[in-house]
């Protein structure tokens, strides 16, 4: 009795697990995407994500629109503030390199956190979306919801890579993303590119606020909690390709999920930090990337 | 021993490319050597080699009885290796006194001693030979500029004086004379000839052969990666194989 | 409003947190190493110091914690000094090696990785109810004057000394290599020195001061929670940081008194609502931000290149 039940408490943390993977995947994405093609890490990518969550609650919750109506617009104005942002504050200071960046984007963070948790204010908020029982399949509880998230990381990446596979656009970011130089020699505008980069990554950062909204409650802090699992999975990825970014995101999610069969729940983000820790001093480069681009 | 370093079936690949095939020279204490070839023939991945910023995936590299390949840079700059670069490498806000002064130890640069403030006295020593340094490449009027202020020039002696400060058994110079002017090119000559007189070893990347048939008494002739030929200057110059290597390649040498 | 206790608070504030902001000066400024887990070094050396001089930890008591040592507070300096130092060995020196953000990332992971075992372990220090009513070193025997001032003029001395030697430091040979390092790294080590080592070095040298400036941040707070010690702290001192501009120990301290000016002004204002004050919180957390931003894009690190001509140290 003892066994099935261990193994239904496994396979129940492993469905557990596939909505959290989903969640970082599309959270991590628009991450790894300028990652990638602009060369440094955005901390605000967080605050992104939780403008567009507080957004879409507006609209949704205290406006008593249609949920997906206010999860558009949300999105929509996600990706124009990234757009916004990048090109006031981060592209004058391109050149001062990475790790300026870094500090930049921490300053960016505060800033809209500061003006998000002054208009929003205190408490916990929540969507207006009809409320769902969870299903029970074979003796396993699965939340509609989390599934739900699972099918929109399964559409967004597909969407993501019908993109950079077969639009113009998409093929310059990635051309952009291998060598920057190489591209604008090649003729690619990188002007232009780089600021379709930031859309999509705004939009894919929009769309992770949505869906931190959808898995649970909100508050001001929630977004910014999620910063270092979101830096574990774009680690562990490395700087390849889309697939890695999938790959990570699960893993990170097994390993969080999983970790409560064994350690207390407060811990549970404690893995993605130790992931970020162990994988930086063995492998930095994660699944894809040289070992230069990360050592000194 | 009269064999200070002896370069001995040295081999480096990048990805694709043999940059160096099996280079096999040495070079006598107290000797002016000049190193020549066409652009890609390998010469400064073989400075790169023997500094120690690249292992090489065969041979053997001594200077003296110590065996370079497999150890540190600064290891082997630590056993008396000086090198300059193909673009000069300078400290840009530090002033070129300062530049000196950083390339030799200095009991500041303990903890202790620099709280304490005991490393003065040593440093009164080192800013006066530091002086003699400067004055030696002829740039003791601009001791107390910083480095980014100097021309491309000026920078290539100051890196030659940094590495002069260090006292060195053997001197690595990659292609001192680009970008500087004709009477800096003298002053460069001189200095050489003096420290050479005074036991220095060199080694100098050139392509500017008139530059090199004043100064040394032997020159390499490394083509594709390998040593093609060796001797005295005046019969390289007229050697048809060393013609033939350069024959067509842009940005070759002045006759 | 109360000037006199606003001129203690701040001058204690920016002594206790000043030494934190230089220390992040030898570290990122001297030495180019990105420290996102400050924090963790500050809150190691508070909670060394709270476990050292705590009595034993007893029966009756209802708080929960894994050790005390019931020692003197001079004691219990030591030990925070120890902590940090120990804590900056087994973190730092695996991941020195690593480029710039990718340190930044570790410090970081490994500040939150403390915070969240503070929060969690509750056999540790009690958890997140944490250990109150740390008695202040000799409260009793100065009886007779504002032990507030006493602690602000302790701290001031502290901060002193702590800039003293690191300015002496900065005006070295040692301070020379460093700016060398940062300079052209490779030419560095071609003229045979390692740059491990000053990294290292500076790293593990300055960590025990962050860890002292936990224990004066506990004779201030009289006692450690884990709220006090989050990731919001280590921003705060690279706002500091960045705002006092030059990269210089004097443009540390003139970043966070500034900073801490600006908090303390903000918190003294009587707001007629909650809200209101929460409001203000928030808005100046995003004031810090914009001007982070504001003065990494006019003020540089980048701006160390554009000092004026200087003359040889000697």
């Amino acid at each position: 009795m003892g066994e099935t039940g261990d193994t239904m408490r496994v396979v129940q943390l492993l469905v557990f697990g596939l909505g959290t993977g989903a969640f970082l995947l599309i959270a991590t994405l628009g991450f790894a995407l300028i990652r990638r093609v602009e060369g440094f890490l955005n901390i605000a990518h967080v605050e992104l994500m939780s403008l567009a969550a507080f957004v879409t609650w507006y609209f949704n919750s205290s406006l008593g629109w249609h949920f997906l109506i206010a999860a558009t617009i949300a999105v929509a104005i996600t990706a124009l503030v990234a757009l916004v942002i990048a090109r006031v504050i981060y592209d004058p200071i391109k050149h001062l390199g990475a790790p300026i960046l870094l500090i930049s984007s921490v300053g960016v963070a505060f800033l809209l956190h500061g003006i998000t948790a002054a208009v929003v204010g205190v408490g916990i908020r929540s969507f207006e979306i009809p409320r769902l029982d969870a299903w029970r399949i074979g003796g396993v509880l699965v939340t509609p919801y989390r599934m739900v998230l699972l099918v929109l990381a399964a559409a967004t990446s597909v969407g993501l890579a019908l993109f950079l596979n077969k639009t113009r656009t998409g093929k310059s970011i990635r051309a952009m993303a291998i060598n920057r130089e190489l591209a604008g020699s090649r003729g690619i505008n990188v002007v232009r590119t780089s600021r379709a980069t930031w859309l999509v990554s705004g939009v894919l950062a929009g769309l992770g606020g949505v869906a931190l909204g959808v898995l649970g409650t909100l508050t001001t802090d929630i977004a910014f909690q999620q910063i270092l699992v979101i830096l574990a999975v774009a680690i562990v990825a490395g700087l390849g390709s889309l697939y890695g970014v999938i790959a990570a995101a699960f893993i990170v999610a097994f390993a969080m999920d999983l970790s409560l069969l064994a350690l207390p729940g407060g811990y549970r983000p404690v893995i993605a930090f130790a992931i970020v820790i162990v994988v930086l001093l063995i492998r930095p480069q994660g699944f894809a990337g040289s070992r230069e681009e990360v050592t000194a | 021993m009269a064999e200070l370093l002896r370069i001995e079936s040295v081999s480096k690949r990048f990805g694709g490319l043999q940059a160096v095939d099996q280079c096999s020279f040495s070079v006598n204490r107290g000797s002016l050597v000049g190193l020549i070839g066409p652009n890609g023939a390998g010469k400064s991945t073989l400075f790169n080699l023997v500094s120690g910023l690249h292992g090489p995936e065969a041979g053997s590299i001594r200077l003296e009885s110590d065996e370079l390949v497999g150890r540190a840079p600064h290891e082997i700059a630590g056993l008396g290796l000086a090198r300059t670069f193909q673009t000069p490498r300078s400290f840009s806000t530090l002033s070129c006194l300062e530049n000196l002064l950083a390339s030799v130890p200095s009991r500041g640069e303990q903890i202790t001693s620099a709280i304490l403030g005991t490393y003065r006295a040593g440093e009164r020593e080192s800013i006066a030979a530091a002086r003699q340094h400067l004055e030696l490449v002829g740039l003791q009027g601009r001791a107390d500029d910083r480095a980014d202020e100097l021309s491309g020039g000026e920078l290539r002696m100051l890196e030659v004086a940094r590495q002069l400060m260090r006292d060195p058994k053997i001197l690595l110079l990659d292609e001192p004379t680009a970008g500087v002017t004709p009477t800096l090119q003298v002053r460069l000559t001189e200095a050489l000839k003096q420290l050479h007189a005074g036991g220095l070893t060199v080694i100098v990347v050139e392509h500017n052969l008139g530059f090199l048939l004043n100064l040394v008494e032997r020159v390499v002739v490394m083509v594709k990666g390998r040593v093609l030929t060796q001797g005295e200057p005046g019969s390289i110059r007229s050697d048809p194989e060393v013609i033939n290597a350069y024959l067509g390649r842009r940005g070759g040498d002045a006759a | 409003m109360n000037w006199g206790q606003l001129a203690i608070t701040v001058v204690t504030v920016v002594s206790i947190l000043g030494v934190l902001t230089l220390v992040l000066n030898m570290q990122y400024g001297h030495a180019g190493m990105i420290n996102f887990g400050v924090v963790a070094y500050f809150a190691v050396g508070a909670y060394a110091y709270v476990l050292v001089t705590q009595a034993p930890p007893s029966e009756a008591s209802l708080d929960q914690y894994v050790i005390g040592l019931g020692l003197p507070p001079w004691a219990g300096l030591i030990g925070a000094a120890l902590a940090g130092l120990v804590f900056a060995a087994i973190t730092g020196w695996p991941t020195l090696r690593l480029r710039g953000e990718y340190l930044a990332l570790t410090t970081f992971a490994f500040a939150e990785v403390f915070h969240s075992f503070i929060v969690n372990e509750q056999r540790f220090a009690n958890g997140t109810r944490g250990l109150v009513g740390v008695p202040r070193p000799y409260r009793e025997t100065l009886d007779f004057v504002d032990y507030d001032i006493v602690l602000a003029i302790g701290a001031l001395v502290f901060l002193i000394v702590v800039y003293v030697i690191f300015e002496r430091i900065v005006k070295s040979p040692y301070g020379r290599a460093l700016e060398a390092l940062r300079d052209d790294e490779l030419a560095l080590i071609t003229s045979g020195k390692r740059s491990r080592r000053f990294r290292m070095e500076i790293f593990l040298f300055t960590a025990p001061f962050a860890g002292m400036a936990g224990a004066f941040y506990v004779w201030y707070t009289t006692l450690v929670i884990p709220d006090l010690f989050t990731a919001e702290v280590t921003f705060i001192v690279w706002i500091a940081l960045v705002l006092g501009g030059e990269g210089s120990n004097r443009g540390a301290l003139i970043g966070i008194t500034l900073v801490t000016l600006f908090e303390e002004l903000v918190r003294a204002i009587p707001f007629s609502t909650i809200r209101a004050a929460q409001v203000a919180a928030e808005l100046e957390v995003a004031a810090l931000g914009l001007l982070l931003i504001i003065f990494l894009r006019w003020q540089p690190f980048a701006a160390w290149t554009k000092a004026p001509k200087r003359v040889a140290r000697s």
